[in-house]
């Protein structure tokens, strides 16, 4: 028969991935300026703070960030994927309806406030970026709906009006800003992994994991979605209500990701690429490996970050953008003669 | 009342100015093969997306297998309706195999995956359409005539009593138009599927389908629009050879038709300006 997935597969798939995955985080602990030593490490954290300073790197520092690292991946990712899905666009990417604008906007009113208050264990810049970036999603979905009902194109002209709109709001805001406000901006607006509370990751890692299983749980419909709106619903697919279900859990773990480490760029457009071109569209297949794929990809990225210039981290999403682009035109080159779209 | 398909004064235009189909009422009978034929702009395509529920209509009804269309779910509908369209390439690159096993997904739970039954389905589709041979080939490398298939293909996979067609075969060349036609015939005496092909090829009407909905198009005349559910010359609907005739095509169509005779079938040719037998008896 000809050889669609099967769930026993896929399963294989994803279990060789996260294993990929794990590997990859307990490698990257062990990667950094400090020299840490394995057996001082599994000696426990020891009677009294700063006593174990390998434990407390390792296990209090480095380890919360590869986690972070990972969630966002995974979470800009599979958003990617769905992106693409619902415009019907394999240009499209998690900021492409305006939460990069949004949450930027979010984050520089945050800094410009001078707020210092935390909420659930959150900066104000998080929460703020949060907030943004949802505001604007919704704001975009609803102009686009109401300009043209279904018509993608319409949602698309909307996510780019509004974008280029908050950019300009946010330029405007910079121009005017002291200049350490403006380098903290700049910094948040590059993308930036740091470390976070436990409470915050654990809380965050939580949505996105649930998020993810969420759409994974649809991903068949996800496929009948790239046929347009009349294949679908001939297909039997309420087009109206997974269009919105599927934006909306996109849009909610893109906001957590960008909340938790600002814009970082290209994870949402190449992963879902690479995957795509490797394995083929099938979103059942592309949807959990692009968001495992993710996860490792920014997680190798982030550990990159922190030790290429020491003492100076690099903002993460310089790493992506530098490193996945070359990557990104290899599996081009390899893989381009199956894919029509590109010839 | 005892159509699988059930349209009953059926009326639709984007603006009350500009009505497109006016009311029109007929039913289809489980197992027939009709024809929607009529010239460009006549509202082939619109007539058939009211029938499958895509468009609803602004007066009349439409009932299949006696429901009202829009009381289904999409996913119930999909399970009585198959819709092949134009034929078109995706956006991504499926292979054929993916492209027909999407056919199954109307039967599918949440975090969906093929069934044995899914896969058998897929397998006799592919099989009878004679597409097996590429399944593994995505969709944007096959030709036309292998792409229009593969989408039959699909139909038949849904396993649904009724097959919508739109223009199966208007980018094809005269073999594949026969090959898609036979293939839909079969499909008809074989599996007793109720198939509804949009088309404007009369000719390919006349040779394989039982029943023709001929429609006119333009504004109803004064006449038919006060009598509320009577016949109307704005559209006609009955046995093939009992509809095509030369007078009829010529006042659908607006141009001079000649009709010819090849043991049973008939065919029509268009009679323009320029053919150059003007002695030409017409008939």
């Amino acid at each position: 028969m000809a050889d669609t997935l099967t769930a026993r597969n896929l399963a294989k798939k994803v279990i060789v991935c996260l294993l990929v995955l794990l590997i990859a985080m307990g490698l990257c602990t062990l990667i950094g300026t400090q020299p840490i030593s394995l057996q001082k490490v599994f000696a426990g954290p020891g009677e009294l703070p700063g006593e174990n300073v390998d434990y407390q790197i390792l296990v209090g520092v480095r380890l919360p960030r590869i986690i972070l690292a990972a969630l966002v991946g995974a979470a800009l990712a599979s958003s990617g994927v769905v992106l693409q899905a619902i415009l019907r666009n394999p240009l499209a990417d998690p900021y492409i309806l305006g939460i990069s604008s949004g949450a930027g906007l979010g984050a520089i009113i945050a800094v410009l406030s001078g707020i210092s208050w935390k909420l659930l264990g959150g900066s104000p810049i998080s929460v703020f970026a949060f907030v943004g970036a949802l505001g604007t999603v919704w704001l975009v979905w609803f102009i686009g709906r109401t300009a043209a009902g279904s018509q993608v194109t319409a949602l698309l002209l909307a996510g780019v009006v509004v974008n280029a709109f908050f950019s300009a709001v946010i330029m405007f805001l910079t121009s005017i800003a002291r200049s350490d406000q403006v380098l903290t901006t700049i910094l948040w607006l590059m993308g930036n992994i740091t470390e976070k509370a436990m409470s915050v990751l654990w809380l965050s890692a939580g949505c996105i994991v649930a998020g993810i299983t969420a759409l994974f749980a649809v991903s068949h419909r996800l496929n009948i979605l790239t046929l347009g709106e009349e294949e679908a619903k001939g297909l039997g697919v309420n087009t109206a209500r997974t269009k919105l279900v599927t934006f909306s859990i996109a849009a909610f773990i893109t906001a957590i990701a960008v909340s938790l480490s600002g814009l970082i760029g290209f994870v949402g457009l190449i992963i879902p690429h690479g995957v795509r071109l490797v394995l083929g569209p099938d979103h059942r297949q592309l949807l959990p490996i692009s968001a495992i794929i993710g996860g490792v990809f920014l997680v190798a990225a982030d550990t990159i970050a922190r030790i290429v210039v020491p003492p100076a981290q690099l903002p993460v999403g310089v790493i992506t953008a530098i490193a996945g682009g070359p990557f990104f035109l290899v599996l081009l080159a390899k893989y381009s003669r199956k894919v029509s779209w590109l010839r | 009342m005892n159509g699988i398909i059930e349209a009953r004064n059926l009326s639709f235009g984007y603006s009350p100015q500009a009505q497109i189909l006016d009311n029109i009422t007929f039913d289809v009978q489980p197992g027939a093969f009709l024809s929607i034929a009529g010239p460009n702009g006549a509202g082939k395509t619109t007539l058939l997306n009211l029938l499958c529920g895509l468009l609803t209509p602004t007066a009349g009804s439409v009932h299949v297998d006696g429901r009202a269309v829009d009381s289904y779910s999409a996913r119930k509908l999909a399970q009585k309706i198959a819709v092949v369209r134009q034929e078109y390439i995706p956006v991504f690159d499926f292979t054929v195999a993916e492209v027909v096993s999407m056919a199954r997904t109307p039967y599918m739970a949440p975090f969906g995956f093929e069934s044995r039954t899914d896969r058998d389905a897929v397998d006799e589709a592919l099989a009878a359409t004679d597409s097996a041979r590429f399944a593994r080939r995505p969709i944007a490398n096959l030709s036309g005539g292998e792409r229009q298939r593969v989408f039959i293909a699909r139909a038949l996979a849904q396993n649904t009593p009724i097959m919508l067609l739109d223009e199966p075969t208007s980018f094809l060349d005269i073999k594949h138009q026969a090959k898609i036609y036979d293939l839909l015939k079969k499909t008809q005496l074989e599996k007793g599927k109720t198939i509804v092909a949009v088309t404007h090829d009369i000719n390919l009407a006349a040779q394989y389908c039982d029943q023709i909905f001929l429609l006119r198009g333009g504004q109803p005349t004064a006449q038919n629009t006060a009598g509320g559910g009577q016949p109307s010359d704005n559209y006609y609907i009955g046995k093939t050879s009992e509809i095509l005739s030369v007078e009829l095509i010529e006042k659908v169509f607006g141009v001079k038709v000649f009709a010819g005779r090849i043991g049973q079938e008939r065919f029509f040719l268009p009679w323009g300006e320029f053919s150059k037998d003007k002695s030409q008896d017409n008939h």
